[in-house]
């Protein structure tokens, strides 16, 4: 297979150094030709009338794909990873038909959600469907999700080479492929639901995939149980909607709480949302349930680039854009999630910028952009919110698979011991920059246009202060993103045979740089008109994603806000670039000066030891109290206790078994007597 | 004649008689002499509602012969097993008997 051919450098290097590795042309060649079959199946589809009610067959596609992968992928070449990969650009090259078809049946007109379900199970007067809805938030969420899907099974053919349990690692990807999909298509809460938890599990799964690490193994522990535990709120919440209006249909419980029917009016609609809203705060990282992302990074990189930066931990954003309309109806809701978004982006990016893991500080960085998009849905901006969603998911994913190209280089993932990688790793670098631009938010990379479309709602609709907090927020990322690149590429190196033994990846762990280097430069770009009137939308992303009850609009920039937060993100480059650049001299000693501050941020803000401490205390102390119960009351006193009673008594009974015949007969006699004299007393003597 | 009440006495008396026997008596011949007493005086008590009461039917002279062979069946049977009793505890005191005691 090694056919002469023009190459990078780097690539002719690779190929010549690992004359038996393969894997990238079969993994570049054998994608495209894939790629190719699933486009020419899904056009044949299409001419088969491929419609918005055929949406089913995205995640089904990727299900399959699971099932095989689950069942024979050892007696498959190469594991069965080109399963994974064919099923995932089916799903993205079906979703582009399904996306034409969807602004043919919608144009010039209002933009409608499709819905096509069947009844699954019919109780009585209960029943669960499962149904796929269509609209453009679904739509949105479909193009990250198949696109970072895509990029990081392509990715993973590289960085996953040669680890154990290969084919396992791929069938995981794409049952959480199917389970996602099927989680943003779910038309009823209870399907939703039962997709949040599956891609509970798949996170669970993968963040523990080096089973032999203690460390990952707690760690995918630890994600699972806090996830958890606001999923107890989120299916509380879908209870209290369920007893009020009697069914689990999305759109028909969003009708009713924004008309305030069927009793959803008051403090019940509010406690309800809220319960709801646990749910997206567990899964999306909010204080205080942001413990988990950190630990999470204890999973392969291209795990953290799926799930913890781009899908799953924004299904608690999506979850809350799509019920957006019952937490504007119920009072307070929204200043809640406002609230919380706040708090949470701005104590994640602090404590980003203290972090020596390079991984960690992309998790810190994701965390604080959760925050901020559940920040922009609580000011009511759903636009800016999706917007920022899908550009957000491409850096992001970008900076995670940059760091793992980095890490899989250098083996180690302490900043403290790179420095100076950039001429060696070329294209890694010029991508993580790119998304590191794009993450502070310069323009005219996607980043900035999403933001800015956020802070201008902020800035419409709600108090100034929460303006300042986002502004300081602009200031942060840039502070810590920068630093980021500084501590990694720049400087000189820290480690000397880590910066010798440092390589460019291979080809199939670039590709996906650079394809996602392109779209965090151009993804922003949709907010134009004319690019979206181009790609055939009724519009810019203004116009397609468009709040309940509100006319679609041209995204329009506020210049002043656009000036203000670029201005913000280079302060925050500038702060970066003074304190980090070079030996770090500076930031050291700003360090010494603040040890209280220092520590707080470097232990992130206590809230593990405050965590530990709960459990230890309050939960470990009441199971030792039902502990005690268990043993001493139902134990000992109900089922020995019993049993002692019954010894007991036949111990003492006994005793009137004598075996003589003259006792015996004195009993029969005696019993004659009594039954004579029940006689007598009942009847009366005759 | 003899009013009814006073035959129905006897009989109850003998039948009281036979209860004693059965309870406080410590050899079992005697026990069974005491069980033939106590089916006598139920006999005469039969005897005497059907000459008393129904003078023209046999209904309770023939309850009464049915008695008396049950009792002789019993007899033979009781007799029977006190003598293996003898033969396996060489005691015929019921009080020493107790070898189903717990």
């Amino acid at each position: 297979m090694l056919l002469p051919m023009p190459l990078p450098a780097s690539a002719l290097r690779f190929r010549r150094e690992h004359p038996t590795a393969w894997d990238w042309q079969v993994a570049v060649a054998g994608t495209i030709v894939l790629g190719i079959v699933a486009a020419i199946t899904a056009v044949i589809l299409g001419l088969k009338s491929f419609s918005v009610y055929s949406a089913w067959l995205l995640p089904a596609l990727c299900g399959g794909a699971f099932v095989i992968l689950a069942l024979v992928r050892n007696y498959l070449p190469r594991k069965g990873d080109w399963v994974g990969i064919f099923a995932i650009t089916a799903a993205f090259t079906a979703f582009f038909f399904l996306l034409h078809d969807y602004l043919t049946r919608t144009a010039g007109g209002p933009l409608a959600g499709f819905d096509n379900s069947f009844d699954w199970l019919n109780v009585g007067n209960f029943g669960l469907r499962v149904g796929f809805f269509v609209d453009p938030i679904a739509l949105v969420m479909l193009a990250v999700v198949t696109t970072v899907a895509l990029m990081v099974n392509i990715y993973s053919t590289g960085y996953m080479h040669g680890e154990a349990r290969y084919g396992w690692f791929f069938a995981v990807l794409s049952l959480f492929a199917a389970a996602m999909m099927t989680l943003v298509l779910a038309d009823n809460f209870l399907l939703m639901y039962v997709c949040w938890e599956l891609v509970g599990v798949c996170s669970f799964l993968l963040i523990g995939f080096y089973i032999e690490r203690r460390s990952a193994v707690e760690a995918a522990k630890k994600a699972f149980v806090t996830t958890r535990a606001g999923d107890v709120g989120f299916l509380i919440g879908i209870i209290l909607f369920w007893r009020a209006t009697g069914t689990f249909d999305v759109q028909t419980i969003i009708t009713a709480a924004v008309n305030h029917t069927n009793g959803l009016s008051g403090g019940y609609l509010t406690v309800a949302t809220l319960f709801l809203f646990l749910g997206a705060m567990g899964k999306s990282a909010q204080v205080p349930f942001q413990v988990w992302l950190p630990d999470a990074m204890e999973g392969p990189t291209p795990v953290s680039a799926l799930i913890h930066a781009a899908t799953m931990v924004v299904a608690g954003i999506y979850l809350v854009a799509r019920t957006l309309p019952i937490f504007e109806a119920a009072q307070g809701a929204t200043t809640v999630v406002l609230i919380i978004g706040v708090v949470t982006a701005l104590m994640a990016a602090l404590i980003a910028i203290v972090q020596t893991d390079l991984k960690k500080v992309i998790a810190y960085s994701t965390i604080s952009n959760l925050g901020f998009m559940m920040a922009a849905l609580g000011a009511g901006a759903l636009t800016g919110a999706m917007f920022h969603l899908m550009t957000h998911a491409f850096f992001k994913a970008l900076l995670f698979l940059g760091a793992g190209s980095v890490i899989h280089a250098t083996g180690t993932q302490e900043m403290p011991e790179m420095g100076g990688l950039a001429p060696k790793m070329k294209i890694t670098f010029i991508t993580f920059l790119v998304a590191g631009l794009a993450n502070a938010g310069i323009p005219p990379l996607a980043g900035f246009w999403s933001k800015d479309e956020v802070l201008k709602s902020v800035f419409d609709h709600q108090n100034a202060i929460y303006l300042v907090l986002l502004l300081l927020w602009v200031l942060l990322s840039g502070i810590y993103t920068l630093r980021m690149i500084i501590l990694t590429f720049f400087g000189r190196p820290r480690v000397r045979h880590i910066y010798n033994h440092a390589h460019e990846s291979p080809p199939s762990m670039l590709l996906p740089l650079i394809a996602l280097g392109l779209l965090s430069i151009a993804a922003g770009w949709v907010a134009f008109e004319g690019i979206g009137k181009a790609l055939g939308f009724p519009g810019g992303i203004g116009r397609f994603v468009i709040p309940f009850g509100a006319e679609g609009e041209v995204l329009s920039i506020n210049g002043g806000l656009a000036v203000g937060a670029t201005i913000a993100g280079l302060l925050g480059f500038f702060v970066a670039g003074y304190y980090w650049w070079g030996l770090g001299e500076r930031a050291a000693r700003v360090a010494a000066h603040f040890p209280d501050l220092y520590d707080l941020l470097r232990h992130k803000f206590y809230f593990d030891e405050m965590y530990q401490a709960i459990i230890d205390r309050v939960v470990l102390g009441f199971g030792r109290v039902i502990s005690w119960f268990d043993r001493q009351v139902v134990n000992d006193t109900g089922v020995d206790g019993s049993a002692d009673i019954t010894g007991f008594t036949g111990y003492e009974l006994k005793l009137s078994e004598t075996g003589k015949i003259p006792n015996y007969a004195l009993a029969i006699a005696g019993g004659v007597v009594v039954l004579a004299i029940i006689a007598f007393a009942t009847q009366g003597v005759v | 004649m003899i009013p009814l009440q006073q035959v129905l006495v006897l009989s109850a008396l003998l039948f009281s008689l036979g209860v004693y026997g059965v309870l406080a008596r410590r050899n079992a011949v005697l026990i069974l002499m005491s069980v033939e007493l106590m089916l006598n005086a139920v006999n005469i008590n039969f005897i005497a509602f059907a000459v008393y009461l129904a003078p023209d039917k046999v209904v309770g002279l023939v309850f009464a012969i049915f008695v008396i062979v049950v009792a002789a069946a019993e007899a033979g049977l009781a007799l029977a097993i006190i003598l293996r009793v003898y033969r396996n505890e060489r005691t015929a005191n019921v009080d020493e008997v107790d070898l189903l005691k717990w």
